[in-house]
């Protein structure tokens, strides 16, 4: 699952546990599904930071990506 | 470069009446010219080649002469004049006049040098010519030839960028629908550019400020020179058989007009628009419209803008996440307390309908137990009757359940009786 998954679906379980008439067993497991998807987003975040790389071309049409820095 | 036959010794022809002008004289200085063609060498009489009839020089001798004259005395220099009478000629070499009120001169761009020139010029545009005066033997005519033109008010870079924009446009590939969205959340940015250049600088200085979760691959090409296009498309090629990006920003740092040229050709713009990922085109400063910005998903003003575009910074990010997480346990909050209200409600309800129910049969019970009474036993007993019951509490109600020293109860009103038999029960006869 993507970053942009991830915010997209906590989106939803938002909107749908702000919602109305919702089985409270159904808030539960969203509410579950919502505390673990913000844990992994926070975390991916927390483990932020730009690589720089360069592509290159091998002579066989294959490629690499090799750290620049 | 052709000689022309040999001509005869009757076709002195000089002065054809066909050419348009009277052409120069005889060089002065014989000295110059070259040995003549083999030519059939009348009575010598001492003097200089085409001193009299006899000595008449062929017309290939005098047009050479004066190509070898004119071409050795001018060092190529730029003309300035107005266009007429422009052709592109079949042949693929353009052909046109540049004059002004007193003079004009023909003028020719091989089809070799038309490389480094933007697009043919116009008839009526005011130029400068860049080239070297030329003689052509086989017309007689001086020529000027042009290896670059400069237009006044770069006309032939905006003609050029028009044409380029209206082939791209009658492709649709200028139309608004074609822009795609960027990912919100890109991880692989493929950067197109010098991998040196100032532009890969300003967006890693802007990915690391905004502390971005984002790998950045440089996909190397030359941004300005000739082979700049050819690289740019080759690197944009590259970006989309790796497959590994979401993202692509092609661009470059400010330049002169020059510098940014290859973002103008038609051949960058096209893989740009062919890219396999949405682009964002940042090209030189924020002034600068390139072609490549009219075809990319979003033109950034410059590579730092590019970036910026492309990624949101982490703390905004978290910031987010934050919202998400007060919105859900507010969420779930209030829906646990509207739950335990109408779970309040129902108990309530539920309690009042049972003492209803149970008083309604509190009145029934005590109507039916006044009735029980009427018949009970125990009515009976306060008339003074007792009744004998054995230890599992069945009534004794015959001699035959009575035996010498049994134990018995007897139930009288107020209680009960242990007793025993004294003696062998009689049956009475009935």
């Amino acid at each position: 699952m993507t970053f942009e998954t991830r915010m997209a679906r906590l989106e939803e379980i938002a909107g749908e546990l702000e919602g109305q008439g919702l089985p409270l067993d159904r808030a539960l497991a969203l509410f579950e599904e919502g505390i673990e998807t913000l844990r992994v987003a926070a975390q991916e975040l927390a483990q932020a930071e730009a690589r720089v790389q360069r592509l290159i071309e091998r002579a066989d049409g294959s490629f690499d990506v090799i750290d620049r820095e | 470069m052709s000689r022309g036959r040999t001509p005869r010794r009757d076709e002195y022809d000089l002065f054809d009446s066909s050419a348009s002008s009277p052409p120069p004289p005889p060089p002065p200085a014989a000295k110059r010219a070259r040995a003549p063609e083999p030519q059939p060498e009348p009575e010598d009489d001492g003097g200089y080649p085409g001193e009299s009839p006899a000595s008449a020089v062929a017309v290939s001798t005098l047009t050479e002469t004066a190509r070898d004259v004119v071409e050795g005395a001018f060092i190529p220099l730029w003309v300035r004049g107005e266009v007429t009478d422009f052709k592109a000629h079949r042949n693929g070499h353009w052909y046109f006049c540049l004059r002004d009120s007193r003079s004009q001169i023909r003028c020719v761009v091989w089809s070799r040098d038309q490389r480094g020139i933007p697009a043919p010029p116009d008839d009526g545009m005011q130029v400068a010519a860049f080239g070297r005066l030329t003689v052509y033997p086989a017309r007689g005519e001086m020529q000027f030839t042009v290896a670059r033109l400069r237009a006044r008010g770069d006309g032939l870079r905006r003609k050029a960028l028009e044409i380029t924009r209206k082939r791209l446009e009658a492709d649709g590939l200028l139309a608004p629908e074609r822009k795609r969205r960027l990912p919100r959340f890109p991880r692989v940015i493929a950067v197109v550019t010098s991998p040196d250049g100032a532009a890969l600088h300003d967006i890693v200085a802007v990915l690391r400020r905004r502390e971005a979760a984002v790998r950045l691959v440089v996909v190397p090409a030359a941004v300005q020179g000739d082979t700049a296009p050819l690289e740019l498309c080759a690197a944009i090629d590259r970006v989309n058989r790796w497959g590994g990006a979401d993202l692509a920003i092609i661009g470059r740092g400010g330049g002169s007009v020059e510098d940014l040229w290859a973002f103008n050709d038609e051949r960058v713009a096209r893989a740009v628009a062919s890219c396999a990922v949405p682009t964002i085109s940042a090209v030189g400063h924020e002034v600068d419209i390139s072609i490549c910005d009219l075809v990319a998903d979003l033109r950034a003003p410059t590579p730092s803008a590019a970036a910026e575009a492309a990624v949101r910074s982490s703390v905004e990010l978290r910031s987010e996440l934050r919202k998400y997480s007060l919105r859900m346990t507010g969420a779930a909050r209030s829906l646990v307390r509207m739950r335990g209200n109408e779970l309040r409600h129902l108990g309530r309800d539920i309690a009042d309908a049972a003492s209803t129910h149970v008083a309604a049969h509190r009145t029934q019970l005590e109507s039916v137990a006044g009735r029980l009474h009427a018949l009970s036993p125990l009515a009976t007993l306060s008339r003074g009757y007792a009744v004998a019951r054995d230890a599992s509490g069945t009534a004794l109600t015959s001699v035959e359940s009575f035996h010498d020293g049994d134990s018995f109860d007897l139930i009288v009103r107020d209680g009960v009786v242990p007793a025993r038999v004294a003696g062998v029960p009689r049956k009475e006869a009935s």
